[in-house]
């Protein structure tokens, strides 16, 4: 039994055309058993950035009050909102410290740029090697499961309605064959002038 | 717990092992009055590949087709055997074996090595004795049940959710819709499955025949 | 999930379906003394073979490895079966001339294999044929084949051979062999410069006499560690 798995839990980022989404399902147990299930793994780092960690649960929380601990340092001295792939850089280096003691999480980082609104997402390893791409990211429990729906549903240029409706085929059909992750879900489509959030409902077994 | 094999030998072991993992995906419908199954072709084992145009599915019947992967020596050994005793039983009661017949059968062979195992992941699709279409999904010690639609093997974890939020909804797909869906998510695991690729055979079972068909897939 | 798979007789990298404990003292195998080969002794390393128009060919080195020491230099590991069926054998060589005896017992193995790779070429019914058995009872067909190392080395080269002509002819074939046995020889340190090959087509099954690799080692100076 991997410590990677013993919460469950599942996160999935899509770029689409001048928008981002990201969303996470709502499970917290342990191992088999169910504790919760409005166990949020994805948080707001900004404006039009977002966050999400799946993995040891403990790990998720300490790791996000980290991050906004060092975020907020950041945004203090600079005077200026954090552009994604800096934020990247920030989760990159706060994993790479504990190189050989890790935080047991792998998270997925969406956002828009601060000044150009460009969309970013990207994914890390538990000891921060870094991975930027065009398409789309997973991570958690049901992995495999979010590949296979993102590698159907995701095409290029998606309007954030079309972007929001692939996450969340993609997302809930992912998690109902993952007796580890499930419970509900939420999502988050960034966009340049709003964000939307919106709660899913899924099978609660 | 070191056991007693690992005592006897030194240090550098590639110590024996009657199992290996050969890779392959399988994927079968039931229609209305047709079945179809689709598999691909490549046979690796770790980085390399051995065939990039292995057979998975075997005809059992006029009505009735498996499809088997996992280990690749296992799957020949139990093909062997389950074409024989479905001759013996065409030979005996003058008929031939019904799919979910076969099914029965092919459970029971599997479980009667529940302590070793065949490491083979086996669907069984066809017609039942009404003629409508039925698939039958096994794990390797014979536990099946019959299913409107199923997927096995190396990427059956990223075919089966995509089939869920597809065919969930109770839509009866016609054959040649059940083929292009086939096609593209093999095209979908090959391009994140380093264990699936090469081309994809396509088996569709109807009253009138069992016609195959092939289709590239990606070599790499 | 704590598998019990401590208690297995094989490694445990292969538990099918993998979610299923087996019970402690199963009726898989009982530990006992070991009959036959758990590691080879003295081994051949690749061998090769392939299809072409109107027969097929295999071929392997004469070399039998003992660890690294080059042990025996002059061993046949191709076999003529019978007027149109030849053999040749990777792996552990007391286990090869146990198969000249019996031959069928090569089937799933009762944790207790004969440690080889055999390719397998016949001529019937107009039709070569080349397949590939492993220990484990991995078997299959294929126009080019190769074991070992030579899965490595030689097979790509054969398969962009074979795929560039899909019909060649003898003279070709045994070519491309020679080649690719040359450089297994400059690649693999276990393999040799000595060789045979056997062929069969509707004449039926010869072994050429032993062959040698003439090779140039004259690039090997310019070699350097530094």
């Amino acid at each position: 039994m991997s410590i990677m798995s013993y919460n469950g839990g599942a996160v999935l980022a899509m770029r689409g055309k001048n928008c981002v989404a990201i969303g996470g399902d709502l499970r917290f147990g342990v191992q088999a058993q169910m504790v919760s299930s409005s166990f949020e793994k994805v948080f707001s780092m900004g404006d039009h950035l977002y966050i999400g960690m799946a993995g040891l649960a403990s790990d998720v929380q300490t790791v996000h009050e980290r991050l906004k601990f060092r975020l907020n340092l950041y945004e203090l001295r600079e005077g200026r909102s954090i552009k994604p792939n800096t934020f990247m850089s920030m989760v990159s280096n706060l994993l790479y410290e504990r190189r050989f003691g890790p935080y047991y999480i792998d998270p997925v980082i969406a956002g828009l740029d601060p000044i150009t609104f460009k969309p970013f997402i990207c994914s890390l390893d538990l000891i921060g090697c870094p991975m930027v791409t065009e398409d789309f990211v997973v991570s958690g429990t049901c992995a495999e499961q979010m590949f296979g729906m993102c590698e159907t549903l995701w095409e290029p240029d998606l309007e954030p309605e079309e972007l929001f409706e692939a996450i969340s085929q993609a997302l809930l059909s992912a998690v109902n064959r993952d007796a580890l992750s499930g419970s509900g879900a939420v999502i988050h489509l960034i966009e340049k002038d709003k964000v939307t959030t919106r709660v899913l409902k899924t099978r609660l077994d | 717990m070191p056991t007693v094999m690992e005592d006897c030998v030194g240090a550098i072991q590639h110590r024996f092992s009657p199992y290996s993992f050969n890779g392959g995906t399988l994927l079968a419908f039931a229609g209305s009055d047709f079945a179809l199954l689709a598999a691909d072709s490549r046979l690796s084992e770790g980085f390399g590949i051995h065939n990039r145009n292995a057979a998975r599915l075997h005809k059992l019947s006029e009505s009735c087709v498996l499809a088997c992967c996992g280990f690749q020596g296992d799957c020949l050994s139990l093909l062997r055997i389950l074409e024989a005793r479905v001759k013996m039983y065409k030979q005996t009661h003058q008929r031939p074996m019904t799919c979910p017949a076969i099914a029965s059968l092919l459970s029971q062979l599997l479980y009667s090595h529940r302590f070793f195992p065949y490491y083979c992941y086996c669907l069984i699709a066809g017609l039942d004795s009404q003629g409508q279409g039925a698939v039958f999904s096994f794990d390797p010690v014979g536990s099946y049940e019959r299913v409107p639609f199923s997927s096995l093997g190396s990427a059956s974890a990223q075919l089966q959710p995509l089939l869920d939020s597809q065919l969930s909804s109770g839509v009866q797909l016609s054959a040649s819709q059940a083929e292009q869906l086939a096609r593209d998510v093999f095209v979908s695991a090959a391009e994140r499955d380093v264990y699936t690729g090469d081309s994809v055979q396509v088996c569709l079972v109807s009253s009138v025949e069992v016609h195959r068909d092939s289709h590239s897939l990606r070599k790499d | 999930m704590a598998l019990s798979s401590d208690f297995l007789p094989w490694p445990k990298e292969h538990a099918p379906g993998q979610f299923y404990t087996f019970p402690v003292g199963g009726s898989v195998a009982d530990f006992g003394p070991i009959t036959r080969t758990q590691n080879p002794m003295v081994v051949g390393t690749s061998v090769l073979g392939v299809k072409f128009a109107g027969g097929v060919a295999v071929a392997a080195d004469m070399l039998g490895s003992y660890g690294s020491l080059a042990r025996f230099r002059n061993i046949s590991r191709v076999m003529r079966v019978n007027d149109y069926t030849v053999l040749a054998c990777a792996g552990d060589y007391a286990d090869y001339q146990y198969l000249h005896d019996i031959i069928e017992q090569m089937v799933r193995s009762k944790l207790n294999p004969l440690w080889n790779t055999i390719l397998v070429g016949g001529y019937h019914d107009e039709e070569s044929f080349l397949g590939y058995v492993d220990r484990i009872g991995l078997a299959y067909e294929s126009p080019v084949v190769a074991t070992g190392f030579g899965a490595f080395i030689a097979l790509p080269l054969m398969r962009d051979a074979h795929e560039k002509n899909p019909n060649m002819s003898k003279d070709e074939a045994l070519t491309l062999l020679e080649r690719c046995l040359k450089i297994l020889y400059y690649r693999d340190s276990r393999a040799f410069n000595r060789y045979e090959i056997a062929i069969v087509t509707k004449d039926g099954a010869t072994i050429l006499p032993p062959a040698s690799c003439v090779t140039n080692w004259e690039i090997a100076h310019f070699v350097r560690n530094e």
